[in-house]
């Protein structure tokens, strides 16, 4: 099955490296949506079905830990598969995000962690 | 103590370089520092810990592959695009720098990065940094400086050290 992402940061560019990695992953990459904030990204939930949410921490309007809690806090999104990719080095606020049930990634990143990463959150087998 | 942190700064300069960026880089310890009315240079701010500013200064020549190879794209790249991909470099190499510098038990607020104009470059720039690094491109060069804000010491024997 394809899966539906969206993509939140505020970087247009880290938002089109983010896409290239997940298209060499080898995992089946059905629809992709982009945000550049939280707030964009949430609306961007309410408008489409998404199977993975992608987002960055440090973003302007609403941050990443922001849109979590919101996702969290809606029973139509707070099931959703995050992972948090970013520079985020803090042992707290790493441990916070886990606690959230998000995955974090840490830039700079390979495209083989993102495919780890998901297939492990998604319960899909590896090819190896 | 400005040893170390310069240390670290080339360290993790390099890292992010060559894994985010694809750019191969060389310390130029020797050389002086870049003309920085002739460079695009990105700034971003800090809180947290200790306070200050980190500043990245590229050569013009570097940006189109900059943006090329992050983008992983071969054709010609936007000025907004080069723009977007220093920001995005400074942002890595600044978010990567302070937990290296304070240890990962600390917490920092990275502000979103900007292009500097040359007015801001000058404001900047005209205070010694704390630290530096320069760095040879294949096409260029890069400077990195790190400012920290009045009275902050990065020296463990200050009572200010983080």
């Amino acid at each position: 099955m394809a899966i539906n992402i969206l993509i939140v940061d505020d970087s247009t560019v880290m938002r089109a490296m983010i896409l290239k990695s997940l298209r060499m992953t080898g995992l089946e990459i059905g629809e992709t949506f982009q945000a550049g904030n939280g707030q964009e990204g949430l609306e961007a939930l309410d408008d489409n079905w998404i199977d993975v949410v992608i987002v960055d921490i440090n973003m302007p309007v609403m941050n990443g830990e922001e849109m979590i809690d919101h996702m969290r806090e809606n029973p139509a999104t707070a099931d959703i598969p995050i992972v948090v990719i970013s520079t985020e080095g803090s042992e707290a606020r790493l441990e916070r995000l886990k606690e959230k049930g998000a995955a974090f990634i840490h830039k700079p990143f390979t495209p083989e962690t993102i495919r780890d990463t998901m297939q492990t959150m998604l319960h899909i087998e590896g090819d190896d | 103590m400005t040893d170390q942190v310069k240390e670290t700064i080339y360290r993790v300069a390099e890292d992010v370089f060559e894994k985010l960026a694809f750019l191969f880089s060389f310390r130029e310890e020797e050389r002086e520092p870049m003309d920085y009315g002739a460079a695009a240079v990105a700034g971003v701010t800090f809180t947290g810990q200790f306070e200050g500013r980190l500043a990245l200064a590229v050569s013009e020549e570097v940006l189109p592959e900059l943006a090329a190879n992050m983008l992983g794209i071969e054709e010609e790249t936007t000025r907004e695009e080069q723009q977007d991909a220093l920001k995005e470099l400074i942002n890595v190499v600044c978010g990567n720098l302070l937990p290296e510098l304070a240890g990962r038990k600390k917490m920092f607020n990275v502000n979103a990065p900007l292009i500097l104009s040359p007015e801001e470059i000058g404001v900047v720039t005209a205070a010694p940094p704390a630290a530096a690094a320069k760095l040879a491109l294949e096409d260029g060069q890069c400077d990195l400086m790190l400012y920290l804000d009045e009275g902050v010491s990065l020296d463990p024997e200050s009572s200010e050290a983080p």
